[in-house]
């Protein structure tokens, strides 16, 4: 779960402020999840949903980008042509189904449109402009900088363990739980304590302020795309 | 002013909620077989309260685990999940926080059942697909089907369903607990990390 | 300045994480070191100068916990009264491990971060990178994952780091220890610019050979004491029979000869064959049509960074599905999957490959006979263990065990696999003389067992002191493949001196 890390240097794009991203995301998971299909709220429905295949597409994620497409487009047509037409069990699991993608995969493809389209010192510094305090953003930025570290410990772990010929059944998950989390648990601890020594060397200090040098500014389009988010959600609630 | 957390708690934090959230999500790849997901609730603290517990051992003070349930609920909504998730994560890292402080940072069986409090969070992920989903689709259905047929829906995703799923997360908490317990006496007290 | 003025100081039994902390007490330890001074902190393990370095960049006390008496100043400032965050901004740090230190993902973000930290102005901070990308020409490093660079390159991007804040001291910890030549001549030139730039050097190491010229004291310490004090020329007098005598490694590599027999001649061999690989990048991988190499001996693998060392390794042992070569032993091929069951590898982090509560555990779990009931198996680990003067921590947890000790319970549960074909991958990386010595002797026991054995390293000593043969890899093929006797030595000495 890498964030984007060659954003910074992408200047083909134009790119739009993580507070921008965040406020498109609320206004779509609010309507997408909460809104009829019918009238005004359609029309948002609508819009909400085509969102997140323009960004995508503007980060060249095409295959996500037509995968997204693909994927709602199936379920409207279930939902319109298909459920009516049969009945019984196909047509409860069809609808559950077709009704879960049609609400919540927006919201999802959004998400996954932040995560990739977001450096992690962009999300940082979007953080601190936010005045989110201290002692949220710097587990955040542990948080990130230790996924790809657990990846690497995981794989070495695990080939150890092909090396040495346990945990291979599948007859017994907890052994192979045991066998895994437990170097995974002795590792972190450790990792835990060097990076911590070594941050205190650089300077990192609890509540003390820093400078960042990521540059994130809210252009022309940030302010439209947020105005337009607040008023989607404003007509959300109104009707 | 005083500091609340010096950096190696939140570097704790940061790691050990990056641990949870890794086995929470290897978890949740396995549920995406129909008939594990609906499970996860159960099947799901069951393995993450081995980490879970190793990171209780580590907290010595208010608010660490609070810290561990807003950035996963901040991270919940950054992949699109609707905003419920906020109020479940927070809640059951509150609920946690008085169930540690309780037994003074130090009892085991404090932390087990902060094993199953925390877990609760997993409800927040369920809860827009029964109070959301339901009203407004069921609502859009009227139009289409006739109130017949919503009245049929409705019989098949009852509240019940929703208290098994809390009894689910307790359980499987709870279980979760018991056996990360197992693996910090077995392990980590043995080689003197605990 | 840097004063310690009778300075002793003990690590509580425990650390802030409740763990056992290793030796490395200090007592009565009276020192000045004048601005713009290079010393170099040397001994055996545990002699104390980790803790040195740790009291001078504050991590002692505001971070590892004991009992300090004296006082340690900068400028006549005390360390111990300052706190972390501020001495951070005359002090700057450079550790073993470049996998740990590192708070970011992207390269030139941890660049800045330590002067991010210090409240300096962005627009400073970006002009000191650009000059020290220029100075440094490490154009190629920057605005990159962290995990995707080399050792040597993860180093370089911590010195630079140091350059961009540029405090006027630097504090060392066995900063080469996982570097090969290469990565460690670059790291001398980045010392030398440190040098004469007028920073204070302080470096605590094991390798000394890089530092001969820039040295102007070098302290060698024993069991928390300063025993003897060297300046600069008598440095460059000391001969191998001196470095040997302190225990540390020697300081030139001319000097390290070749002494022992010859291994007989008559081996087996085994054959590797098409032994192709590529990494899923597509960059880096092995070649090697054909090889032949001698069973029952000890064969080093050698090589630049990159060239497909530990890629090798890895497909010898069997880890790489996608490798289509076979390795020939006593007239069976096999392939990838089975030789899984006949190699058994000591990986570099041996934390990965301990997975039991005792040490007895660990060796028996290696024992996957399942004929064999268990009595019989524990008796035959408590053999093992004998042999590798692991005995008495037959029922310790091995994550209990200090790094020399983990290592030699991996080795015993290797014994106890009966596969005869063992790898190391960099064993004796940050080991001081002694345990570096312990660890050849460690790999000639498992020769005269019979076994083959394979080392991945770049120490030049463990590979006199124990190596039959080499093969060097050079862009993922075998370069050379020779067996090491006296005459040849030079050939592979040259290699480790460019």
């Amino acid at each position: 779960m890498e964030l984007g890390l060659s954003s910074t240097s992408d200047k083909s794009v134009k790119k739009l402020d993580p507070r921008t991203k965040l406020c498109l995301l609320i206004a779509i998971s609010l309507i997408m999840v909460g809104g009829k299909t019918v009238g005004v709220e359609y029309i948002l429905r609508v819009i909400c949903a085509a969102i997140p295949f323009v960004l995508l597409l503007t980060v060249r994620h095409i295959k996500s980008a037509l995968i997204y497409v693909m994927l709602l487009g199936l379920s409207v047509f279930c939902e319109g042509s298909v459920i009516p037409n049969i009945s019984g069990a196909p047509n409860l699991i069809l609808m559950i189904l077709c009704g879960i993608i049609s609400r919540f995969v927006p919201g999802y493809m959004m998400g996954w449109y932040t995560v990739r389209s977001t450096s992690v010192s962009e999300f940082m510094t979007a953080m601190d402009r936010m005045h989110v305090p201290y002692f949220i953003t710097i587990p955040f930025s542990v948080m990130f900088r230790y996924f790809p570290t657990l990846g690497e410990e995981y794989r070495s772990i695990h080939d150890a363990m092909k090396m040495r010929e346990i945990g291979q059944s599948v007859k017994n998950p907890f052994i192979y739980i045991e066998y895994v989390l437990v170097p995974i648990m002795m590792s972190t601890v450790r990792i835990a304590d060097e990076l911590s020594a070594a941050s205190l060397t650089k300077g990192l200090c609890a509540g003390g302020k820093r400078t960042h040098i990521c540059q994130i500014s809210i252009k022309f389009y940030d302010w439209l795309l947020m105005l337009g988010s607040l008023v989607m959600i404003v007509l959300f609630f109104v009707f | 002013m005083e500091k609340k957390f010096e950096i190696k708690d939140l570097i704790t934090v940061g790691v050990f909620t990056a641990l949870y959230f890794a086995v929470t999500f290897a978890v949740a790849c396995i549920g995406f077989i129909p008939i594990f997901m609906v499970f996860m609730p159960l099947i799901g603290p069951i393995f993450t309260g081995i980490p879970l517990m190793l990171y209780f051992s580590k907290i010595k003070h208010f608010g660490m685990i609070t810290i561990t349930s807003v950035i996963i609920a901040i991270l919940m909504f950054i992949t699109g999940h609707p905003y419920p998730i906020f109020i479940f994560c927070i809640g059951a890292g509150l609920l946690t926080e008085l169930v540690l402080k309780a037994g003074n940072y130090q009892s085991i069986k404090s932390c087990v059942i902060g094993s199953s409090t925390f877990s609760l969070w997993l409800l927040g992920m369920v809860i827009a697909f029964f109070f959301g989903f339901r009203e407004s689709y069921l609502n859009s259905l009227v139009d289409g089907y006739g109130q017949e047929y919503v009245d049929k829906m409705s019989g098949y995703t009852p509240t019940w369903v929703f208290f098994t799923m809390i009894a689910m997360c307790i359980v499987g908490g709870l279980i979760g607990g018991l056996l990360g317990a197992k693996v910090l006496k077995k392990h980590f007290r043995k080689a003197g990390i605990v | 300045m840097i004063e310690f003025k009778n300075v002793t100081f003990a690590y509580s039994s425990t650390d802030a994480d409740g763990r056992a902390i290793e030796q490395g007490s200090i007592s009565g330890i009276d020192l000045t070191i004048q601005n713009g001074e290079f010393v170099v902190l040397t001994g055996g393990s545990g002699c104390g100068k980790t803790t040195i370095t740790r009291l001078i960049n504050g991590l002692i006390p505001h971070y590892y916990s004991g009992t300090l008496n004296g006082d340690v100043l900068i400028d006549g400032k005390s360390v111990p009264n300052t706190p972390i965050f501020e001495t951070a901004k005359k002090v700057g740090s450079v550790f073993q491990n470049p996998r740990s230190q590192f708070f970011n993902v992207n390269t030139t973000d941890e660049i800045a971060f330590a002067a991010e930290n210090q409240c300096i102005a962005p627009e400073r901070i970006l002009s000191h990178i650009a000059e020290t990308t220029r100075n440094m020409q490490i154009e190629k490093l920057l605005d990159r994952s962290i995990f995707e660079l080399s050792g040597g390159e993860k180093q370089i991007i911590a010195c630079a780091g140091i350059n961009v804040l540029s405090p006027d001291i630097v504090v060392l910890d066995e900063p080469s220890s996982n570097l090969d030549s290469s990565a460690i001549m670059k790291l001398k030139s980045i010392l030398a610019d440190w040098k004469s730039q007028g920073k204070t050097i302080i470096i605590a190491e094991h390798r000394l050979y890089f530092l001969r010229e820039l040295a102007d004291r070098m302290l060698i310490l024993e069991g928390g004491r300063i025993t003897k004090e060297l300046q600069a020329d008598e440095v460059n007098k000391l001969t191998f029979a001196d470095t040997e005598r302190m225990g540390i490694r020697p300081l030139s590599l001319e000097d390290i000869s070749f002494s022992r027999e010859s291994s007989s001649n008559h081996n087996e061999m085994l054959t590797l064959e098409s032994f192709i690989f590529t990494y899923k990048d597509g960059k880096h991988g092995i070649n090697i049509p054909k090889l032949e190499l001698p069973t029952n001996s000890v064969i080093a693998i050698i090589g630049h960074n990159g060239a497909g060392k530990s890629t090798l390794a890895r497909n010898i042992c069997g880890l790489e599905k996608k490798c289509k070569g076979t390795l020939t032993l006593n007239g069976k091929k096999l392939k990838a999957k089975d030789r899984l069951h006949y190699c058994y590898m000591i990986m570099q982090d041996v934390n990965h490959q301990l997975f039991t509560e005792s040490v007895r555990d660990e060796v028996m779990l290696s024992m996957t006979d399942k004929s064999m009931p268990d009595e019989q198996k524990a008796q035959k680990a408590d053999e093992i263990l004998t042999q590798l003067d692991l005995i008495e921590y037959a029922d310790t947890h091995p994550m209990a065990l200090s790094g020399g000790q983990k290592q030699r319970t991996a080795i015993a549960s290797g014994i106890a696999s009966s596969k005869p074909i063992i790898i190391f991958d960099e064993p004796t990386s940050g080991l001081d003389l002694a345990h570096m010595k312990q660890v050849a002797v460690e790999i000639l026991k498992l020769r005269d067992m019979g076994k083959t054995v394979f080392i991945v390293t770049h120490d030049l000593e463990l590979i006199l002191s124990c190596c039959d043969h080499i093969v060097r890899l050079e862009k993922g093929e075998a370069a050379e493949n020779y067996k090491l006797y006296k005459d040849i030595a030079a050939r592979l000495r040259q290699f480790f001196a460019n």
